[in-house]
């Protein structure tokens, strides 16, 4: 196990810069997550951290020691892969004893570690098997088998649960989160479902274009975003952002409503960003604001109602299940304040002073 | 119309396999049938013509030249697969002359060996390579490279490369990737560059006539010579026996092979 840093790494294809300049410090045995909208480097990130991709600025460094020019098989990190990667023509003893095998260990050795994992990992049972007789969930554990028997020193997860159905995904997300309790190990995720991040991580690394936008743990993303793009994209359903300008004694909210709230002198709040389930739905003659009820999406636990609010555009707000608001209604919707954010005109959020 | 279907189906396979039944059939007929029976039914089946070919002169010698075959059309085929299957690696994976060296060789293909034939032969007199199962063999691995070269680029460009870097994460070289991972994986392929490779350096004609005399003749040249074993005209029987044991070999590779074969044509296909 050992700490991971990255010291303005860097990653270039001719002249598209892919990662610019980024630092990163993870502890020992900490479980980050990578989160961001594909395209953002999160991937390559993660494989310049491996050693599979080049890293043409900056430094890597595991354990103190600097990686940045070495091998991934130097690295001691193991990874699991999205498509699983399982060699098709080896059953899966052989496969997750693949890497020892070429270490040279003696077989002896080998069995025994094989055996060791896959008794954490229920595999005991499949091991005589090939990689086709088993279904995509077994797959993965082989893959993250694979990764135990080495004993590395930190763990990358490249979109490990991506080609797994909703129900198995779940069940896997505990089974990780379960490992990196018993093995305490160093993780690094890499994932677009902010779910994901959410139920997984001790911290959260929000990228976007090859940059760091915010990380934090899961709690602080959720109540303090950074920025609009952190705020859009933790959270589920999305934050609403609704236009808003200072006015007399706080905010007008477009025209459509006003705001009680003290602002320091300097800030120009543009948006102001609440949650789904921090609104309600009100008579309309209470409330910020008020709009029309457009569309009404039951949830079994919940109800989103999405109401159009004139200029402050369509506003999701988590209703309780038995909500007496129908389609069609004029209603009028309260916000707390307290739980929302504000953004300049730039997406930076404005430090709070309520 | 499943009748119908068989008997056109039927009539198209007699059409097409016509040539080879006459050949069968004519092995199988005495000097004198063939003169008073053009037909395919044999009144009186002889394996004089048989027994004709297996005879060993001092100037025919049908073994030899089978074993000529075998040797050459080994060599010729586990060289040019040899050789295709790290180039292979190297195209597919490392991108290394996938737009000029990749359609260079293939082109090989399209060029008519014919215009080789004298360069080589100067060469490989030089080499004192003219009439040895070695010259002929590496020629063929020549011939073969192209298409083993192609067969196996694709099989490996269909393999995700997520292997490869699952077994760089495992501690394996390159070299361990290709022999380890890539080529068990790509079996069907190999075995499939082989079989083509086997059939077309058997069947191989034009390089077997100029540049072996004796010593290393191959069955397809060394079957010519039976067409006039005794002076006098043509005798088709002999002829035809030396050709159906000449043709055998191939024939029977390729069906014991067909489901390996068909396997790898459609391999990668479909995402499994």
């Amino acid at each position: 196990m050992a700490p991971i840093s990255l010291k303005k790494a860097g990653k270039q294809y001719g002249n598209l810069e892919i990662i610019r300049e980024l630092d990163l410090d993870i502890a020992d045995g900490e479980f980050v997550v990578i989160v961001g909208p594909s395209g953002c480097g999160k991937s390559t990130l993660l494989r310049m951290i491996a050693g599979l991709e080049e890293t043409t600025s900056g430094q890597i460094l595991i354990d103190g020691r600097d990686v940045t020019a070495a091998s991934p098989v130097e690295r001691k990190l193991a990874m699991v892969f999205q498509s699983y990667a399982l060699y098709p023509h080896m059953t899966v003893r052989r496969n997750m004893g693949f890497g020892l095998t070429l270490a040279k260990l003696p077989a002896e050795r080998i069995r025994e570690k094989v055996e060791a994992a896959a008794e954490t990992l229920k595999l005991t049972h499949l091991l005589e098997r090939y990689p086709k007789e088993l279904s995509g969930g077994q797959r993965q554990r082989v893959a993250i088998g694979r990764a135990i028997v080495r004993e590395p020193v930190g763990f990358l997860f490249d979109e490990p649960l991506s080609n797994l159905d909703a129900a198995l995904r779940v069940d896997m997300r505990l089974e990780i989160a379960r490992l990196h309790r018993t093995l305490g190990a160093t993780m690094i995720y890499v994932t677009h479902d902010q779910v994901e991040a959410m139920t997984l991580a001790d911290r959260i690394v929000v990228m976007k274009e090859g940059r760091i936008m915010q990380q934090g743990t899961p709690q602080a993303l959720y109540e303090t975003p950074a920025n609009l793009f952190v705020a859009q994209f933790i959270g589920s359903p999305k934050m609403n952002l609704l236009p808003c300008l200072p006015g007399a004694g706080g905010l007008d909210l477009s025209g459509e409503g006003s705001i009680q709230l003290p602002l320091s002198g300097r800030a120009a709040p543009a948006h102001l960003g609440a949650r789904p389930e921090h609104l309600s739905l009100v008579s309309p003659d209470s409330g910020h604001c008020r709009g029309t009820i457009e569309v009404s999406e039951y949830l079994g636990g919940t109800t989103s109602v999405f109401v159009r609010a004139g200029k402050l555009g369509l506003i999701n707000v988590s209703a309780p299940a038995d909500t007496p608001y129908r389609l069609g209604e004029t209603v009028g919707i309260h916000i707390d304040v307290a739980r929302s954010s504000l953004f300049d005109d730039a997406g930076k959020a404005i430090a709070a002073s309520r | 119309m499943t009748t119908l279907r068989w008997l056109v189906f039927g009539i198209a396979a007699f059409a097409m396999n016509f040539p080879i039944l006459v050949t069968l059939s004519t092995s199988f007929k005495s000097a004198r049938e063939l003169s008073t029976n053009p037909g395919l039914w044999v009144q009186a089946p002889t394996l004089d013509n048989y027994l004709a070919v297996f005879q060993v002169t001092d100037r025919l010698n049908i073994f030899l030249y089978l074993f000529n075959s075998l040797s050459v059309a080994l060599i010729g085929t586990v060289l040019a697969v040899a050789l295709a299957l790290p180039a292979a690696y190297a195209i597919a994976r490392g991108r290394l002359g996938e737009r000029t060296l990749l359609p260079f060789i293939v082109n090989l293909r399209a060029v008519p060996l014919i215009i080789f034939a004298i360069p080589l032969y100067m060469m490989f007199q030089w080499l004192a390579l003219l009439d040895t199962r070695l010259g002929l063999g590496l020629i063929l691995s020549i011939v073969n490279l192209p298409l083993a070269l192609v067969i196996l680029v694709n099989a490996i460009r269909d393999l995700p490369g997520e292997l490869d870097e699952a077994a760089l994460m495992d501690g394996a070289s390159r070299t361990q990737i290709l022999f380890r991972v890539i080529a068990p994986v790509c079996r069907p392929a190999i075995v499939t560059s082989l079989i083509f490779g086997f059939i077309t350096a058997w069947n191989e004609f034009l390089f077997g006539l100029m540049l072996t005399t004796s010593k290393a003749v191959p069955i397809t040249v060394g079957a010519s010579f039976f067409f006039a074993a005794s002076g006098g005209g043509v005798q088709w029987g002999v002829a035809s026996a030396v050709m159906v044991v000449g043709a055998l070999p191939p024939v029977l590779l390729g069906l014991i092979m067909y489901r390996q074969i068909s396997g790898s044509m459609t391999a990668g296909a479909v995402k499994g």
